[in-house]
């Protein structure tokens, strides 16, 4: 997927080197569970003139991000947006690109989860990890595009990631995150083609 | 060309205190740097790396150096270790105990205690809002019996306005057994929509007739959430929203807020202490690297100008002293290098004067040397152990031989190549080796040109320290000189001679004659015999002494030569033809070659031959036997024609060997005992040479010499 390669990729990525450089002899890592964040599925229709996205995002916490975010540390994810036009000669055109910022967190006192919805600043408070869990798996009916937008004579592909946001969890942890797969809490992208 | 290095380490350093101070602040939880942190960490993993690199560059320039044996290097590596030495084992130590103190003190931030009270609180906040929770709940199960009496619908609004106010909520909603609402009674009357439950919490109320729960809104504030059944025919549901004091409120999030924060420092614990020793790490390792590479520059600033002065060095030892070593620095190296130069430049000139003085040594010496080898004396020089150091030509020309072919060599081993000189030559050097001051000598050997008589003076050489040295000889062919010497004395001899004893003798003859001649006929015939044989004996006598005398003259007079060629064989034989006729001694004559020619007055040789051939006749009895010998001789690079006589007559004293060829020395009866001189005279002076052959002993042997045409 190389096109949807960002800074922040590469970020991570020169973070490893530089951390597998600098811690040198740490264990090899073995997936220690079969918790596995993926989209599931894209649908992506068209409505009153309206192109809108719906997507259902399968996540399952790792033992040592339960257990950070029983210990209070808020843990963000961004679902990543993009819908590109294929070209076959030169970079792809990227006309859709956003991100929705979920954040989730363990309130103790009240012995509940609140996921907010940072970009459209909604929250929901749930009883238990799987519902708030779940609360957060759904993305329903996002206005993305206009019918106008696409072209009939071009092909579309729309994408759905949600990416594990590692910078914002407290600066002790970020080194570790990038080379713990406790914390690979990030899925491939998904991409589904524009049906017109 | 050089590019300033001190801004440059100044900058890299700046950057890497800059690097380290950002990551050093973006630790704090506040600062705007903590989003920064990981690329703060690449970046400072990346200067690490970079740093390593050039120290690694360094290191291995350094031993390409130090393998090619380059000047300087050495000391490069003595000086980087030390360095390195003295900056790293206070930096670890320093962050040996740095690490020590941090893992401490993070650890000491917990204890069981903390963490008891922690739990303890956060389970007192949450009993109290449970206890408040309860309490509402079992207030509005009591509201609802004042509710249940009202029948119209104003009248239900009113009583739940009412019952509302009075049990302090903030809302009051009456929902129908399908959670439709039947009325609302809020404490602000801006909001027209009740809160709606969720699921879980109708789930809750149809199963256990009640519900309560701490809430949220929207705004973050909490209430407590009572749901309960109003137990009428068609069954309803009051639910009551109950805001929690601002205060408990405040209490309750602090605590949380607490708990939280220690939860999460607690599950950071090891997180924490990794990231500070990564960082601490880091900033050692950056700092050491960065140190060590600056290290390496400056060393490599310092011993450059060393370098260039051992090269310099190098070249001046290798003779290139026109080196000039630029000068770097203005310290105490630049200074040693200043005096370099002006060292290198002291012993070029040096050397130029050394040259030049050199070369005028070495033509005043040629100009010697050419005037040693002008010179008509010999001139040998000898070192302390008798070695020919150094002669000159007419050294050569005097001894007939190379003598700077014996360079090295003493004049006794010259003497074991050159037998024919081996007499005088033994003599000089006993005269070397036994001489303390300057001597003089006559030495007289037979060279090729016949006998030379050389004078020899050698004076011993002493160092200034009076140490031997050597010794120079300097010898003249006297031979000539000596000869003419010889001559003018025979010669004066013969003049006087003549004049005094000649000149009376002829009065003696005449007045001897004239006696007889007078007193003959007055004497008695007895008288008369008397008279006439001693005037007889008288007369005779004269004449013996006139002939004496006129041999004499003969031998002193310079002779005049008329040379010419002339076959030695055929001269004896026409020589010996004369005395065939006599009896007594018999001939023989033995010739390498029939014609065997000399350049010779042919009187002077016949001279020769006659007097050695009467010699032998008269050394000789009756039936002697003499033996003539003519043969080639080649020495010194001459050829000679060598005569030898050999009789068996009575041969030669001992005691007359020496002096056998001087005037009036002889072993006979009569005579002058001018023969042999004569002889000696005539062939000396056509350059050959005569000796006694001591070697024969049947009788006497002469041996003759002379220079073959």
């Amino acid at each position: 997927m190389r096109v949807f390669v960002s800074t922040n990729r590469l970020l991570s990525i020169s973070l490893w080197i530089a951390i597998l450089a600098g811690l040198l002899a740490r264990p090899a890592f073995l997936h220690a569970d079969d918790s596995k964040i993926e989209v599931r599925s894209i649908d992506f229709a068209l409505r009153d003139g309206q192109y809108y996205l719906s997507a259902d995002i399968h996540y399952q916490l790792t033992q040592t991000a339960r257990e950070a975010l029983q210990k209070g540390i808020p843990l963000y994810w961004d679902v990543l947006i993009k819908v590109v036009r294929e070209r076959t000669w030169i970079w792809n055109k990227t006309l859709v690109d956003f991100k929705i910022r979920y954040r989730i967190q363990y309130h103790a006192l009240l012995n509940h989860y609140r996921v907010t919805n940072i970009t459209s600043s909604d929250s929901t408070s749930y009883a238990s990890l799987p519902a708030a869990l779940a609360g957060m798996s759904t993305i329903r009916n996002i206005a993305v595009l206009n019918e106008g937008d696409i072209a009939e004579d071009e092909s579309y592909q729309v994408g759905v990631k949600t990416r594990f946001d590692r910078e914002a969890l407290p600066l002790p942890l970020r080194p570790a995150a990038y080379i713990n797969p406790q914390w690979y809490l990030s899925s491939d992208w998904l991409q589904w083609p524009v049906q017109k | 060309m050089r590019f300033p290095l001190a801004p440059l380490i100044a900058v890299l350093f700046g950057l890497v205190l800059l690097s380290l101070q950002l990551m050093s602040s973006a630790t704090q939880e506040s600062s705007q740097l903590n989003e920064m942190y990981s690329s703060l960490l690449i970046i400072n993993a990346l200067g690490s790396v970079v740093l390593l690199g050039l120290i690694g560059v360094n290191i291995v320039s350094l031993t390409q150096q130090l393998k090619k044996r380059e000047a300087g290097s050495k000391l490069t590596i003595r000086m980087v270790s030390l360095f390195v030495l003295l900056a790293l084992a206070p930096a670890s130590i320093v962050f040996f105990f740095s690490m020590q103190f941090l893992h401490q003190g993070i650890d000491s931030w917990f204890n069981v205690e903390i963490d008891r009270a922690m739990e303890d609180s956060l389970e007192l906040s949450q009993a109290s809002l449970d206890q408040r929770m309860r309490w509402h709940l079992r207030q509005t199960q009591q509201l609802v019996d004042q509710l249940y009496e009202t029948k119209s619908e104003t009248q239900r609004m009113d009583d739940l306005e009412k019952i509302r106010a009075q049990a302090g909520a903030a809302e009051m909603t009456l929902f129908s057994r399908q959670g439709r609402i039947i009325a609302s009674s809020s404490i602000n009357p801006g909001d027209i929509i009740p809160h709606l439950p969720d699921e879980h919490a109708w789930l809750n109320v149809r199963r256990n007739d009640h519900y309560v729960a701490l809430d949220s809104t929207k705004e973050e504030q909490l209430r407590v959430h009572v749901i309960v059944a109003v137990s009428t025919q068609d069954i309803q549901y009051l639910q009551a929203l109950y805001p929690i004091p601002l205060r408990i409120m405040d209490l309750a999030d602090l605590v949380e807020f607490a708990f939280v924060r220690y939860q999460e420092m607690n599950f950071l614990r090891d997180s924490l202490k990794l990231s500070f020793s990564l960082a601490l790490s880091l900033v050692l390792l950056m700092s050491l690297l960065a140190a060590i590479w600056v290290a390496f520059i400056s060393i490599r600033n310092i011993v450059a100008p060393v370098k260039e002065l051992v090269k310099g060095t190098q070249a001046i030892a290798a003779g290139h002293y026109n080196q000039q070593l630029p000068v770097l620095t203005q310290d105490d190296l630049g200074f040693l290098v200043i005096s370099f130069n002006d060292m290198a430049q002291r012993i070029a000139k040096a050397r130029d004067e050394t040259r030049l003085a050199g070369i005028e040594v070495e033509n005043q010496r040629a100009y010697l040397e050419t005037i040693l080898a002008n010179l008509t004396a010999g001139v040998i020089s000898f070192d302390k152990d008798f070695r020919i150091r150094t002669a000159n030509q007419a050294a050569y020309r005097i001894f007939h031989l190379q003598v700077s072919g014996f360079y090295g060599q003493t004049l006794l081993d010259l003497s074991k190549e050159h037998s024919d000189l081996a007499d005088p030559l033994r003599k000089i050097q006993h005269l070397l080796e036994n001489a303390e001051d300057i001597w003089e000598q006559r030495i007289a050997f037979l060279g090729p040109n016949g006998l030379q008589e050389l004078l020899c003076r050698g004076t011993p050489l002493y160092s200034p320290e009076g140490r031997s040295i050597g010794a120079v000889v300097v010898f003249d062919d006297a031979t000539d000189l000596i000869q003419a010497q010889k001559n003018a004395a025979w010669g004066e001899v013969a003049r006087r001679l003549a004049h005094e004893i000649k000149n009376p003798l002829t009065p003696i003859q005449l007045s001897a004659e004239r006696l007889q001649h007078k007193l003959a006929n007055e004497l008695q015939p007895k008288s008369l015999a008397i008279l006439q044989r001693s005037t007889e004996t008288i007369v005779q006598q004269v004449e013996a002494m006139k002939e004496m005398v006129d041999d004499f003259s003969e031998y002193a007079r310079v002779s005049k030569k008329q040379t010419e060629h002339i076959n030695l064989p055929s001269l004896i034989q026409e020589v010996l033809a004369l005395y065939a006729s006599q009896g007594g001694a018999k001939f023989t004559t033995s010739v390498e070659e029939e014609i065997m020619m000399i350049n010779a007055d042919r009187i002077s040789i016949r001279q020769v031959l006659h007097n050695l051939i009467k010699n032998a006749l008269e050394a000789t009895e009756k039936n002697g036997n003499v033996k003539i010998t003519v043969s080639n001789r080649f020495k010194n690079n001459a050829r000679f024609v060598e005569m030898a006589f050999h009789d068996d007559g009575l041969g030669i004293k001992e005691e007359h060997l020496d002096k056998i060829f001087e005037p009036y020395v002889t072993t006979k009866a009569k005579g002058t005992g001018l023969g042999l001189a004569i002889v000696k005279k005539i062939i000396e002076e056509h350059g050959g040479a005569i000796w006694i052959d001591t070697g024969y002993k049947a009788g006497a042997g002469f041996v003759i010499q002379l220079p073959a045409v």
